[in-house]
């Protein structure tokens, strides 16, 4: 068995990487570089659910292991840098309410006051110890973070990035806090990929039926006006 | 064993989907599912002990108990008439170039799997995977609005899918909480709503607050409350009207059902009296917000979809005062707005399709000659409007006059704002109907609107749900009294 010192050591550097890859999603312009930063992050996770599994050895941070790796660092961000391809856009810069410097400032004051309310919310509960108090402050502030994104981009796919930045925090919050039973991790992968599809194939819809919704538009027009069939 | 049933007849359902080639055949299946669905449901109300005792998959992830049921039948009933009502507008969508007839497979597809879906967030037993179900319907229905394919309905489909899969990801946050605090209090963590109910007064009040909260952001956000309602309007104005329908008088359900659910959990723990004041004071809100965005509106849909958002204020103020008595027509209220706002949208909708906006639907309706062109749907948004509004005769008077009196006896000048707040809303809907129905071209100069000939498979719904209306406004049995006691027992309020 490997010592518990140096595993513990890991997670702690670990977390702090998740925070970094957080913070770059916040800040960059280039979309490609975002794809795969959150896949960064995603692997990230799998190295922490890894290295949990070898302080717990709990078979299930196992298998959220390998869902985690097979759908978030391999399927999803396959998926949305092939749409990103499709639709030919390779920067975001438009921002509206923050710039990314003051959401990387928000960020780090949300980081305190999350750091503070889990510190009186989780007070009576055994999650007391150090190592695991860390992992939710930080799991919750991914999650806000991610939420920064949504808010703060208007490019419809980097909001996707941000909700799945956001289901990365909860993850990690739900790894560190305490353990759900497998079926359910299981199930919220399967709804992340429907909602990760769904919103990018209508991503693409935004940009290509403009000319065909035109084309309904004029046809909308002679049927109102004198009575001819389409 | 029987949740099977629902199972097949919705797989059947979208078999014969998938097979059949014409439009008929398609709408003629989840026609028929929707009234299976109802079936069953009252076959189980009355010959079945309930709860009913579930299957087993490793834990208990599903049960059947009478609020279950009740939001079931109510939305089945829905269903049926939507899915009658869908067939003639559909067709008309068809027609007009709106819809491609590629996407009619897709759209009765996801249709059928949205009650399915819906039906089984009803019987989960585990609160994660009423979760699950609830981020399904989210997206189901999403992809309904977005079915047309018009830039604006994809917009509002991605802001629907944004502003409730990010909230209810805070709901999930709040699960997680629940979940650790039964582990703590416990031994073994469950999220299993029969379990924590029966716990539930030794959970201590900080973590039932906090889980209590991030919950609330992910339901609110789902059943449209301040200040997660953005969505709502939106989605509800640019949907096909029978899809309108289900989305206002179904999905809202799922939400107020998924606070009714935890908050009868953290009811009976201390941290009730930190939570009543802040649920009534959302509610206060939302039906404030409404009102005022009621006022100025000239779209009708989109009056009809605040009309929504009023309502379920008003709900989760019944929620906050949490006596026996409010929660009952709380429950009551619950039917009533769906019955009400389904007949409302399938009006509006024949009105759209007659008068539907040359440009988006984003411009006022440019409604005249009503009486002339349109009679039945007119007097379908005159009786609605009276029945939302809560006149007597209609089941909203009753449900509101009780919520009105419960909340009278917890504090006296909420009333009086409430009742100012109703009363900008009924002042709202009706200079609408007032200013929209009494425009008429002058005899003699020539009219260029064709009228849309509606076809019959609209106005039997219409007429259906507006007998039922008045239906359970007169008639109130002794059964139906027994019936939402139990669930108010159940709920142990």
């Amino acid at each position: 068995m490997i010592d518990a010192a140096l595993v513990q050591g890991i997670i702690r550097i670990l977390l702090v990487c998740v925070i970094i890859t957080a913070a770059y999603i916040i800040s960059t312009r280039n979309l490609l570089s975002l794809v795969s930063m959150y896949s960064l992050q995603s692997v990230t996770l799998v190295c922490l659910a890894l290295a949990l599994w070898a302080l717990e050895s709990s078979p299930v941070l196992l298998a959220i292991a390998a869902v985690s790796l097979v759908s978030k660092a391999i399927v999803i961000p396959y998926f949305i840098a092939t749409i990103q391809e499709k639709i030919r856009i390779r920067r975001d810069i438009e921002f509206h309410f923050l710039s990314p410097t003051t959401s990387l400032l928000l960020s780090m004051a949300l980081m305190l006051v999350v750091y503070m309310v889990l510190a009186r919310v989780l007070r009576n509960s055994p999650v007391r110890e150090n190592l695991f108090f860390f992992g939710a402050v930080i799991g919750i502030s991914l999650m806000l973070m991610g939420m920064m994104v949504m808010l703060s981009r208007k490019r419809a796919i980097t909001k996707v990035l941000g909700f799945l930045s956001m289901e990365n925090g909860v993850l990690l919050f739900g790894m560190f806090v305490t353990e759900l039973p497998f079926i359910i991790e299981f199930l919220i992968i399967i709804d992340l990929i429907i909602l990760v599809l769904l919103t990018t194939i209508l991503t693409v819809g935004i940009d290509s039926t403009l000319e065909d919704y035109h084309k309904r538009l004029h046809r909308f027009r002679l049927v109102g006006g004198t009575e001819e069939q389409p | 064993m029987i949740l099977l049933a629902y199972i097949l007849a919705a797989l059947a359902a979208l078999a014969v989907i998938a097979l059949s080639s014409t439009h008929r055949r398609m709408n003629a299946a989840c026609i028929i599912h929707a009234a299976l669905v109802v079936v069953l449901t009252v076959y189980i109300l009355l010959f079945r002990q309930v709860p009913v005792a579930s299957f087993l998959i490793g834990s208990q992830y599903f049960f059947m108990d009478s609020l279950g049921l009740y939001e079931v039948l109510v939305a089945s009933v829905i269903f049926t008439c939507a899915a009658v009502y869908a067939g003639g507008y559909v067709e008309s969508l068809l027609s007009s170039g709106e819809l491609d007839q590629g996407s009619l497979k897709l759209f009765y597809a996801s249709w059928t799997m949205l009650l399915l879906v819906l039906v089984l967030a009803f019987f989960c037993d585990n609160l994660a995977l009423f979760w699950i179900c609830a981020e399904l319907t989210t997206i189901l229905s999403a992809l309904l609005v977005a079915i047309l394919s018009a830039r604006e309905n994809i917009d509002a489909a991605i802001k629907y899918i944004f502003i409730a899969s990010a909230s209810m990801l805070f709901s999930f946050v709040g699960l997680i909480f629940l979940f650790e605090t039964s582990r703590t209090v416990l031994g073994t963590g469950t999220l299993n709503w029969t379990a924590l109910m029966q716990h539930a007064s030794v959970f201590p009040a900080g973590m039932a607050l906090a889980a209590f909260a991030l919950v609330f952001i992910g339901f609110a956000a789902k059943s449209g409350i301040f200040p997660f309602h953005t969505w709502l309007p939106e989605a509800h104005a640019k949907a096909p009207s029978a899809v309108s329908a289900i989305l206002s008088a179904v999905l809202l359900n799922v939400g107020i059902y998924g606070i009714l659910r935890v908050y009868a959990i953290v009811h009976q723990t201390p941290a009730a009296a930190t939570i009543a004041p802040l649920l009534a004071l959302f509610g206060f809100l939302t039906v404030g917000i409404a009102a005022f965005s009621m006022l100025p509106q000239k779209n009708l849909k989109k009056l009809v979809a605040f009309s929504s958002v009023e309502n379920m204020g008003l709900i989760l103020i019944g929620v906050a005062v949490s006596t026996p008595l409010a929660i009952f027509w709380v429950l009551f209220h619950i039917m009533a707005h769906s019955l009400t706002k389904a007949s409302l949208f399938f009006s509006a909708g024949i009105l759209h399709r007659q008068y539907r906006s040359r440009l988006s639907t984003e411009a006022d309706d440019e409604i005249r000659d009503v009486f002339r062109l349109q009679p039945l749907a007119a007097w379908g948004i005159i009786i609605g409007g009276l029945a939302i509004t809560g006149m007597p005769l209609f089941p909203v008077f009753f449900s509101k006059l009780f919520i009105l009196r419960e909340l009278g006896h917890t504090s006296l000048p909420a009333l009086f704002i409430l009742l100012a707040l109703l009363f900008v809303i009924a002042s709202a809907l009706g200079y609408f109907v007032i200013s929209a129905f009494s425009r008429v071209t002058a005899a003699g100069t020539h009219s260029d609107i064709v009228p849309y000939v509606t076809p019959l498979t609209m106005k039997i719904p219409l007429v259906l749900l507006i007998g039922l209306i008045i239906i359970t406004g007169v008639v109130f049995t002794q059964g139906e009294t027994a019936f939402f006691e139990r669930i108010v027992q159940e709920l142990r309020f």
